[in-house]
């Protein structure tokens, strides 16, 4: 308001002002009509008398108008010339508030697009997810049998659809256009995009008589996939692709970044628990569908939850001895989006907080080498102050070259910010969900500015305080005379006390990063020590899709297979080959109920595997007793026998590896029911779920008895396992031409693509923590030289007086030790708080590590006792006689 | 820019003598312009008459000066406020003083 009231007053000054001058010009002419002047005469001598009325009136009013325009320009011209000429320091500021703003303004760009705007459908905020708690065991997965789905959909009056999903993505052939491919297919229930309220961008979506068993095969595709199968045809509804061997019908393209429930997917198929790797029998038993739902409008999360509570009571009563029912399971709504975003919300959170303390540390630094040059500087605004300026002239002429510095660093953090994103979004390893919406938009570019601005005035605040404390005059005086008595009481450095300050700061905060570093890469190396049960090394593997048409009773599947373990142990330099349903360290869980004959009936959950006999031998997986599988478990006339891993034989027999031996035991598997089974050996323990997440009971069947529909191959070659790719490949074609395999990879490959977000994180944590080290020690030397250079007369008396340069090196080097242990200690308190909230990112490793914290801490004090001890034994090493004469 | 320089003898000359002349009486800023031309020997009359007015503004907005219109005619008067009066004493004795010095440097050396 008052700058609205001022602008009008502003406008009656100046129509005054044309009024009075007016009014003298008027006065004029009218006295010089008295002396006998014609008018026009007298007109033009009043004009010429008074002036130039346009250049005066605007001259006046520029008396009224906001001074800081005009002199903003010259400040920013004044600063144009200055800045260059200190290159280094230009650049060195430049430089470090680049990577402080671009890491920030990236992070930012990515906190933002994952994890905090609403997702990308209408009416976000009324999505959610429904997942299976089990608080019993604490250690499976979130997903349904289709019964449990379907009751559900019956009875829920909280939602106004609800759907489901196949938790993961399955392996769809793609033949008879150009070669097979594979391709990342989801199957969702034929409501999923009314329930997400998508409209396809050609054709339409699934109908609701789509979904049950039997209905003729469709398909949807992406706009991707059109782009590059069908070339954008616009005709492409109602033609047909054969999918895993099987004529589907299009009916419909959904739009570009459309990335639900997966990322990448190319084919979305109704009827979502038909998966190919379960046998249909046993497809009902298992828990492979995720929920989601939109909530009834009017109903809040509570509500929906209360309801749910209520109706999973009753299902558990009346279904005891399903999986997804049990005494500690329950149903958790969540949003959606939250749900879809949970496995990196704390490593984003975390890396955000990172970048921002380099960002402060950067800050520090630069406001530290501000004051150093303004201390050099004192000369120039002295003699400024003595030509008339005033102080907070000086003070704005500092703060606008700070924002000068900050305005260029923030322009290539942008560029520095685009170029990260850019990496990020190709980042497979980082797993990234919604990443195709990250961007950098206007809101981003914002942000941008308004961080470059808040570092411009955070870091030239301190400078300009300092300087307009100081007593600029005397500056001028003392500057001829030298430093006088050498026992100048007032110090000559500016601002040794912020900079200590500063130096501090930046101290405890690297503290922190640095222990937040060092427990990441301790936990990550804890992780790869971790035996994951196998041997991963000249491992090859690949992915087998058999597509149910041509391949449609288990006989066929495992017929094929057989013929092709035959033909690759004649291809020279293969030692030995399997095929299993699904690769260690990559699963996810797919398990079943189990009991033991002889033991009452208890939770008995576990893990299923499907394999060749000699998996293990390939796999390298050791065998603790019994047998393995022989070919002759395999045939179809064979007994059906099982082998369990130690995990299960500790569960049913706890006493294991003493008392009852569970080899030659019986159990029943409630895959398919088919009735008790002998235990013929036990191997040891897989890190199945990565190596992070611990072995679980798990038990292995013949493929005999559950031929895979998709299975992996695993070769152990001779030699680098990449050379046997063509050889392994062109078998797989001898037998099936129209055959694609997918997933090339080796077992090494496997292993560390598992560990790629945790590396790359581990690897940015480290990254900021080693720039912020680096800065840190920067300041901390930077100060200390500067103190160091003031004292110079003084050491040099000191020895002229015959102190012994032990002494003075100790003198000289307490004041950096000083500050070093200040931010030492308190960087501990804080890391002691703050590595808390990382706890759920490490492995075996405490979030307060005592080894840790005291090794960064002597670590940190080693660095900085050198960057101390530099400029200290710099000072030492002037001649006494000079150092005397310093000034 | 250049004509500023022009216009001012040395910083704070026109503020002094504006503040000195309203001091006896309340001009509007055509007598002003007439009073300093006539009382200063025409020494001033080489300066625009115009130039006045930017310095007036100038003290107006300090709050030095407040002018009104007087509701005989259609001039405005200018007029010294209460921290006017005080400014305009102390640049006076600084000036003198100043001046004192200045001659004192200037008269034929007699050291």
């Amino acid at each position: 308001m008052s700058w609205l009231g001022g602008l009008f007053k502003r406008r009656r000054v100046y129509a005054e002002l044309s009024e009075e001058i007016r009014e003298h010009l008027q006065e004029k002419i009218e006295e010089l009509l008295a002396t006998g002047m014609s008018r026009k005469e007298a007109a033009a001598a009043a004009r010429r008398e008074f002036g130039n009325v346009a250049l005066i009136e605007e001259d006046s009013r520029e008396v009224w108008r906001w001074p800081s325009m005009e002199d903003l320009a010259t400040d920013v011209r004044y600063g144009l010339r200055i800045l260059p000429k200190r290159p280094t320091f230009t650049l060195t500021v430049v430089l470090t508030l680049a990577i402080g703003i671009g890491g920030n303004t990236a992070m930012f760009t990515l906190i933002r697009a994952v994890l905090l705007k609403p997702l990308e459908y209408r009416d976000p905020d009324r999505l959610v997810s429904l997942s299976l708690k089990d608080f019993h065991q604490n250690k499976r997965d979130g997903s349904f049998t289709l019964k449990r789905v379907d009751e559900m959909r019956a009875s829920s009056k909280a939602f106004s659809a609800i759907g489901a999903f196949l938790k993961l993505p399955e392996n769809i052939s793609l033949s008879g256009r150009r070669e097979p491919e594979a391709l990342v297919g989801a199957r969702v229930s034929a409501n999923f995009l009314d329930i997400l309220n998508v409209k396809p961008r050609l054709g339409r979506s699934f109908l609701e008589e789509e979904d049950a068993p039997g209905a003729p095969p469709v398909a949807m595709i992406s706009g991707r996939l059109w782009r590059r199968v069908f070339q954008g045809d616009p005709q492409v509804v109602g033609k047909t692709a054969t999918l895993n061997a099987t004529p589907h019908i299009i009916i419909g393209v959904l739009p570009d970044n459309f990335a639900f429930p997966f990322v990448g997917t190319d084919i979305w198929m109704a009827r979502p628990a038909e998966w190919s790797v379960i046998p249909p029998g046993a497809r009902p038993h298992v828990t492979i569908l995720n929920g989601f739902a939109r909530l009834q409008p009017q109903v809040s999360l509570q509500q929906a939850q209360a309801e749910l509570d209520v109706l999973n009571r009753q299902y558990v009563l009346a279904n005891p001895d399903r999986l997804d029912a049990g005494p500690g399971v329950s149903i958790e709504v969540a949003s959606l989006k939250d749900q879809f975003v949970a496995n990196v919300r704390p490593t984003l959170w975390m890396l955000f907080g990172a970048v921002g303390f380099v960002l402060l540390i950067a800050c520090a630094n630069v406001a530290g080498l501000l004051l150093a040059q303004a201390n050099s500087r004192l000369r120039e605004f002295a003699v400024r102050a003595a030509l008339g300026a005033a102080g907070d002239r000086l003070v704005r002429q500092l703060l606008v070259e700070s924002l000068m510095l900050a305005v260029a660093g923030g322009s290539m953090g942008w560029l520095l910010a685009k170029y990260a994103l850019y990496a990020v979004r190709h980042l497979t390893a980082l797993q990234l969900p919604r990443v195709g919406e990250i961007r950098p938009d206007s809101m981003v570019l914002g942000y941008a500015v308004v961080l470059s601005i808040a570092t411009g005035i955070l870091f030239g605040l301190f400078p300009s305080l300092q300087v307009l404390r100081r007593d600029l005059t005397a500056e001028l005086r003392e500057s001829g005379a030298g430093a006088g008595g050498g026992s100048s009481a007032r110090p000559r450095i500016l601002g040794i006390h912020a900079r200590g300050i500063l130096v501090v700061g930046q101290i405890s905060l690297s503290i922190v990063l640095l222990i937040g570093a060092m427990l990441l890469i301790k936990s990550f190396a804890r992780l790869r020590s971790v035996d994951p049960g196998f041997h991963s090394a000249n491992l090859l593997t690949m992915k087998i899709t058999l597509p149910p048409a041509r391949y449609d009773t288990g006989q066929k599947r495992n017929t094929f297979f057989g013929d092709l373990l035959e033909r690759l142990a004649s291809v020279p330099g293969v030692q030995n080959a399997a095929v299993a349903l699904s690769l260690p360290t990559t699963k996810g869980w797919l398990g079943t109920n189990v009991s033991v004959e002889g033991q009452p009936v208890v939770d008995g959950a576990a893990r299923f595997e499907s394999i060749t006999p000699g998996t293990f031998c390939s796999l390298g997986i050791p065998l603790r007793r019994g047998r393995e599988f022989t070919a002759r478990d395999n045939s179809p006339a064979a007994l059906p026998v099982v082998i369990i891993n130690e995990s299960f034989a500790q569960r049913f027999w706890p006493a294991y590896p003493r008392g009852q031996d569970p080899v030659g035991q019986h159990l029943r598997e409630g895959l398919d029911k088919t009735g008790w089974v002998e235990i013929v050996g036990i191997v040891a323990d897989v890190h199945e779920e990565g190596l992070a997440t611990d072995p679980v009971p798990e038990f292995y069947v013949p493929t005999v008895v559950h031929p895979p529909q998709t299975a992996y191959l695993v070769v152990r070659t001779q030699g680098d396992p990449e050379l046997f790719v063509n050889a392994v490949r062109s078998q797989v074609l001898a037998i099936d031409q129209d055959q694609p395999v997918s997933d090339v990879r080796t077992m090494d490959e496997v292993l560390e693509a598992t560990l790629g977000q945790r590396r790359l994180t581990t690897l940015l944590l480290g990254s900021f923590a080693a720039v912020a080290l680096l800065l840190a020690v920067v300041g901390l030397y930077g100060v200390v030289a500067h103190s160091v250079a003031q004292r110079t007369q003084e050491v040099g008396i000191r020895r002229a007086l015959g102190a012994q340069p032990g002494d003075i090196l100790l003198l000289l080097l307490s004041q950096g030790l000083g500050l070093a242990l200040a931010g030492t200690g308190i960087g501990l308190g804080a890391a002691c708080a703050l590595t808390r909230l990382m706890n759920n990112l490490l492995f075996h490793v405490s979030a307060n590590d005592p080894a840790t914290f005291v090794t960064i801490a002597l670590l940190f004090m080693i660095v900085a006792l050198l960057a101390s001890v530099v400029p200290a034994w710099r000072a030492l090493g002037a001649d006494p006689m000079v150092a005397l004469r310093y000034h | 820019m250049k004509n500023r320089e022009q216009r001012d003898f040395f910083p704070g000359a026109w503020e002094m003598m504006i503040l000195r002349t309203l001091k006896r009486q309340p001009p509007d800023g055509y007598a002003l312009a007439q009073h300093m031309s006539g009382t200063s020997n025409d020494v001033l009359q080489i300066i625009e008459e115009g130039s006045l007015y930017p310095v007036l503004q100038r003290l107006l907005k300090e709050e030095v000066v407040k002018a009104e219109w007087s509701i005989s005619s259609t001039h405005r008067t200018y007029q010294l406020t209460a921290k006017g009066a005080k400014h305009g004493e102390h640049e006076v004795s600084r000036f003198e003083n100043m001046l004192e010095g200045i001659t004192g440097v200037l008269a034929p050396g007699e050291s």
